[in-house]
């Protein structure tokens, strides 16, 4: 064969084998993840939650009242590692974990998040058992020590008070305006106002997530179980999902805490959780009857494979991004819910939280309270603002309409 | 016989004209996307004559619906955009050349559309009374008391029955091919000069595809109004056409009258349509096919767009290889490739050509354009807009005072 | 309906009965300062007249009974006058700690409750509609996307900040006087004439003038929440409207693009904006709980709200039944009203 002969052929085989279709994409989770964080404002909004993340890990550490180290009579302690609760240690365990995979990087993410599970849940017992923080804690005592001269050296935490500690020392420090000493001043029982807003961040993010958690899981199981056993079961839970939104949440979820008399944190989570899980119950449904419906699922079956194995592997890879989606912006409605009860005056009891300061802003006597006003509602505006900013990206980045078109 | 006095003399001064009522010149369209330019009509060059119907045929995706729709600009202007060439039409100039409003009142006037998809066409909260009317108080100015008069003689022109019913109702209450005649009855409500059919029967039942045809050919001869029918189906194409236009890949490769194409196809493309029509009575075991794929817009070959499917050229390239006779025995074959078999530079300049000029539409016979190198005197014929004032043998109908309904 | 407002009293009862402590436990510190034996005779006489020590479920049911329309009734009371079953006028029972009829406190505050919510569904309706329309017109565009910017802004400030700072910005005598710090009407409200009056030498504002006044600042707190979603809505309903092929047809038959957009696809997509409407009515009834806690001002919110406080079983499940209800009649009629609007619904189903 000449050169010219080959070179026909070849440009007839390559023309008759050309592929009409571009190279495949990838897969449809991962490019929404990508275009997600392409957008500038998600990227914006992960930066101020990853920042309020900091602060709620190490806020026993930015603002206590115990110094980190003091020196008493020529001996060395740390108040502060002292009287570190379990949460907190737990907390720390649990985010030293995080850094380690993120600096390791070979787990997959769900192989993370159990890992991280693991850690926790093992971790917790032992904690527990030997973290034992001092139950009655005095925070003036500090002060007047060193006042006095008992402590003869003290370092103390960036914002030297605790959101408990009200002041007792200094009982004319009620209300006080912003100063060097308290850069947000104080609030109607003298606590420092920076103090509280670091905290609060805590119960914030800490309920937005484990709320939301409980709310999927519930949403989730109520939904698949409608979805696969249909019929009797399908009925009886619309009616109950029916019944649960014909009650607008707020009311449910005052009616439920109004009549709770220990409202811990705990109970405020799962009570949240267990108003919200509608929405959830109801994707999930669907999902299983589209998938039901689905042909390769019906040539599945008709192979042999049992449905339970398929409706579930098929829905975990489909439907969990965009729960993501649903979940992202249930997150931000809890942190609301929460700060709306706790403004009210029946959410937690005995916590910092934005919503409680809130009102302290209005029952301040004086009628407004500038600095207890501002700061703590720009705190939930920015989270919940944060949030909704991220779960739009990705909303944006899984709507098939709006991809971008070959 | 249905008789028409103030049309006669119109269709008389029109048909006797040598101008045709619409030429597009070497239209090209192109639209912005991601990954570049696509330019899905390219050069594509015909005109229509009144009371003619001319038939634009081809697959899907080969550039027929961007054309007709081209003409009314009803193309989306920020991705698509016309790149170079003219609609002229008569008594209007250049249609690229108008303004927004001027354009305007040709929609529906002069030149109606209807499409194919009749059952989403039309809109669903309005009663199709309104919305031939919307059409008739546009471009007629009347009072609307007359305007539902024209809309309801309109129709009755399309065979509808009882239209004075009718006008209140809405289309969801219409079977498909009723709906498809009020689009029809809308179009000519305004009689237009030209209407463009961009497939009206696709998607209608094969009894109501003859009924539908039917009746535009009635109305055809009764108006004296000229069809620009787009289709896939040659059958359609046989039974209605006066003269047809091929289209593969964006461009225009054969036009001749429906006789001419029929009896003596000069593209190899259209020869390969006519082979994979089954013929009744064949013995055939398999039904032959053009071989390969229609070529993704964003990767058209080079040089001619159809070659890598053409038998011409695979003949050619077969031949080279095995060193036989490029053609059959018994084969018309034209003189310049007969005098080519001999030596191999000439073999191989034919196929090169092929693979890197792109054929213009010449006309290689009177009255019969075509656009493939590999045809007698094809350099030497000339280029040119195909213009063929022909129109078939018509059979006189007798067309009864009753209507038909569906 | 009825099974769910059926199943609806179920679970409020059954959040209520289940609680710690029961609902009689603060009614008893309310009355504070009590000797031992004191204590006693007043949980008896309690538990005595609200029926608490009956177990649960016939609690409920004597409830329900009392609640419904229909059911056992005393012979001599409704209708027909001489059965023990038939038709009666719901009582919804006494408030523990007033000892005034349910009824009639629902029946002052329910009023209030939806007068606001009735002036902010206009007001956000018509400034979504609008920025929608905007919206889905500048397509991609700058002022698309930062109207989307704004909007979630919006839907992100918490009802609570926002009150607490228009209070005490616009309504305090310290910063700008504007607005007045609270309540419905002025204290003089009802020495008012109804009018304006220029009667008495100077300008007077009249009581309609005066409560519009008062409820300018409540109606804007609990409308701005829902521009986000009912903009976006008529955004992504306008955009899908003008990608029909009817909008195609519109456009051939020579139409102005105004006409196009605002008497074809504009219309098609008013439809999913109706439906939605009812989704909107629970968040309204449940934000005008905060609304009215911030403003004073005395609707069904602000009675959930002191019943919390004072631990009123009765007024607590009747706030939550009428609730309720109005959402389940919020969905009859958005339903009714899509029927009447699209042609394609009949109105049998």
């Amino acid at each position: 064969m000449s050169i010219e002969q080959a070179e026909s052929s070849q440009m007839l085989a390559a023309a008759a084998a050309e592929p009409a279709m571009p190279p495949p994409a990838r897969s449809l989770i991962r490019q929404a993840y990508h275009d997600t964080l392409a957008s500038v404002l998600a990227r914006i909004g992960l930066a101020w939650l990853f920042m309020l993340a900091f602060f709620a890990v190490f806020a026993p550490f930015l603002a206590d009242s115990h110094p980190y180290v003091m020196k008493v009579n020529g001996r060395w302690s740390s108040p502060a590692l002292i009287h570190l609760t379990p949460a907190d240690v737990l907390l720390l365990i649990a985010t030293a974990t995080v850094v380690v995979l993120a600096i390791w990087r070979r787990l997959s993410f769900l192989r993370s998040l159990g890992l991280i599970a693991a850690v926790v849940v093992v971790a917790a017992a032992p904690v527990y058992l030997l973290v034992r923080p001092p139950v009655n804690v005095d925070y003036s005592q500090y002060r007047d020590d060193l006042a006095s001269g008992k402590i003869q050296k003290a370092i103390f935490a960036p914002v030297p008070y605790s959101p408990r500690d009200r002041l007792r020392d200094q009982p004319e420090a009620r209300l006080e305006k912003p100063s060097r000493r308290h850069w947000l001043g104080t609030d109607t029982n003298g606590a420092d106002v920076f103090s509280l807003l670091l905290h609060a961040s805590r119960i914030a993010l800490s309920i937005g997530f484990i709320a939301t958690s409980i709310s999927v899981v519930i949403g989730v199981l109520v939904g698949a179980v409608m979805g696969y056993y249909v019929g009797t079961v399908d009925l009886l839970g619309m009616r109950a999902i029916e019944i649960f939104e014909a009650i607008p949440q707020l009311f449910l979820l005052i009616t439920i805490t109004a009549l709770i008399q220990d409202r811990n944190i705990y109970v405020m989570m799962a009570v949240i959780g267990a108003t919200s899980w509608t929405g959830y119950a109801r994707f999930l449904r669907a999902e299983f009857f589209t998938i039901r419906k689905l042909d390769y699922v019906q040539a599945a079956v008709a192979a042999g494979l049992p449905t339970r194995i398929i409706l579930f592997r098929h829905m975990l890879a489909n439907a969990l991004t965009p729960i993501l989606v649903s979940t992202t912006f249930g997150v931000a409605s809890a942190i609301l819910y929460e700060s709306i009860l706790s403004f009210l005056g029946i959410g937690l009891v005995d916590e910092a939280s934005w919503g409680a300061m809130l009102q302290q802003a209005r029952a301040g006597g004086a009628g407004f309270v500038l600095w207890i006003a501002i700061p703590p509602g720009a705190a939930i505006f920015l989270t919940v603002f944060a949030y909704n900013l991220v779960g739009e990206a990705l909303r944006d980045a899984l709507d098939p309409k709006l991809r971008k078109r070959d | 016989m249905r008789s028409i006095p103030s049309f006669a003399k119109e269709i008389e001064t029109r048909m006797a004209q040598k101008q045709p009522l619409l030429e597009i010149k070497n239209l090209s369209v192109g639209f912005d996307t991601n990954r570049g330019l696509i330019r899905p009509v390219r050069e594509v060059s015909l005109s229509v004559y009144p009371g003619q119907t001319v038939a634009l045929v081809g697959e899907s995706g080969c550039g027929k619906s961007v054309t007709a729709l081209s003409i009314l600009r009803l193309i989306p202007q920020p991705p698509g955009r016309v790149l170079g060439g003219q609609i002229n039409f008569e008594g209007r100039g250049n249609l690229l050349d108008l303004s927004e409003k001027e354009m305007r009142s040709v929609r529906g006037k002069d030149i109606a559309m209807i499409f194919q998809e009749p059952m989403t066409s039309l809109n669903p909260v309005y009663t199709i009374g309104d919305q031939i009317v919307e059409a008739v108080t546009l471009h007629q100015g009347v009072s609307t008391r007359k305007a539902y008069e024209i809309a309801e003689e309109s129709l009755n022109d399309v065979g509808i029955s009882d239209p004075h019913r009718r006008l209140r109702e809405y289309p969801h209450q219409m079977s498909g091919g009723m709906r498809q005649r009020v689009m029809i009855a809308m179009a000519l409500s305004c009689k237009p000069k030209l209407l463009i059919a961009d497939e009206p029967t696709t998607a209608l039942d094969v009894t109501i595809q003859a009924q539908i045809l039917e009746l535009l050919r009635k109305l055809q001869r009764e108006r004296g109004m000229s069809i620009l029918l787009i289709t896939h189906d040659l059958g359609v194409v046989a039974e209605n056409a006066d003269v047809v236009g091929v289209m593969y890949a964006s461009r225009v490769v054969e036009f001749a009258t429906v006789e001419d194409l029929f009896d003596h196809p000069q593209h190899p493309y259209t020869e390969g349509l006519f082979k994979s029509v089954p013929k009744l009575g064949s013995r055939a075991e398999r039904l032959e096919t053009i071989p390969g794929m229609v070529p993704n817009p964003m990767r058209f070959p080079a040089g001619c767009k159809f070659h890598p499917r053409c038998h011409r050229t695979r003949a050619c390239a077969v031949a080279v290889e095995s060193g036989q006779a490029i053609f059959p025995a018994g084969t018309n074959i034209p003189k310049e490739i007969a005098a080519a078999t001999d030596s191999e530079g000439q073999r191989f300049s034919v196929l090169k050509k092929c693979a890197t000029d792109e054929p213009t539409l010449r006309e290689v016979k009177p009255q019969h354009w075509s656009a493939c190198h590999v045809t007698e005197n094809f350099e030497q014929s000339p280029a040119s807009v195909p213009q063929l004032d022909h129109r078939r043998e018509v059979v006189p109908m007798i067309v009864d005072e009753g209507t038909i309904t569906v | 309906m009825l099974p769910t407002l059926l199943g609806v009293t179920v679970v409020v009862f059954f959040v209520m009965a289940f609680s710690p402590g029961g609902v009689g436990a603060s009614l008893l510190n309310a009355e504070g300062g009590l000797r031992p034996e004191e204590r006693r005779m007043m949980q008896a006489y309690y538990t005595a007249r609200y029926g608490l020590d009956k177990p649960r479920i016939v609690q409920y049911l004597n409830w329900l009974n009392h609640v419904s329309p229909v059911g056992l009734k005393a012979k001599g009371e409704g209708f027909p006058n001489a059965w023990p079953v038939g038709f009666k006028a719901p009582d919804l029972g006494e408030a523990f700690s007033t000892h005034r009829k349910v009824s009639s406190m629902i029946a002052e505050a329910l009023p209030i409750t939806l007068l606001l919510e009735l002036l902010s569904l206009p007001l956000v309706y018509s400034i979504s509609i609008w920025t929608g329309i905007r919206g889905a017109r500048s397509r991609g565009k700058f002022a698309d996307v930062s109207l989307g910017f704004v909007l979630i802004g919006l839907y992100s400030l918490p009802s609570i900040w926002v009150g607490v700072l228009m209070i005490g910005f616009l309504s305090n005598v310290k910063y700008l006087h504007w607005f007045p710090t609270n309540g419905l009407h002025d204290l003089m409200s009802d020495s008012m004439t109804f009018l304006p009056t220029t009667m008495h030498g100077h300008f007077e504002r009249g009581w309609l003038l005066d409560t519009a006044w008062h409820l300018c600042l409540p109606v804007i707190c609990l409308s701005y929440n829902s521009f986000a979603f009912l903009s976006r809505l008529q955004r992504g309903a306008l955009l899908e409207s003008l990608n029909q092929d009817y909008v195609r047809t519109a456009r051939a038959k020579g139409l102005s693009e105004r006409v196009v957009i605002y008497r074809h696809a504009f219309r098609n997509s008013l439809m999913p904006m109706i439906t939605v409407a009812a989704s909107i009515l629970p968040g309204l009834i449940g934000g005008s709980v905060v609304i009215e806690s911030i403003f004073g001002i005395h609707g069904m919110g602000k009675l959930t709200v002191d019943a919390v406080f004072s631990r009123d079983r009765e007024v607590l499940m009747a706030v939550t039944l009428i609730a309720s209800l109005l959402q389940l009649f919020g969905n009859l009629i958005s339903d009714l009203t899509y029927a009447v609007a699209d042609p394609r619904v009949s109105y049998v189903d």
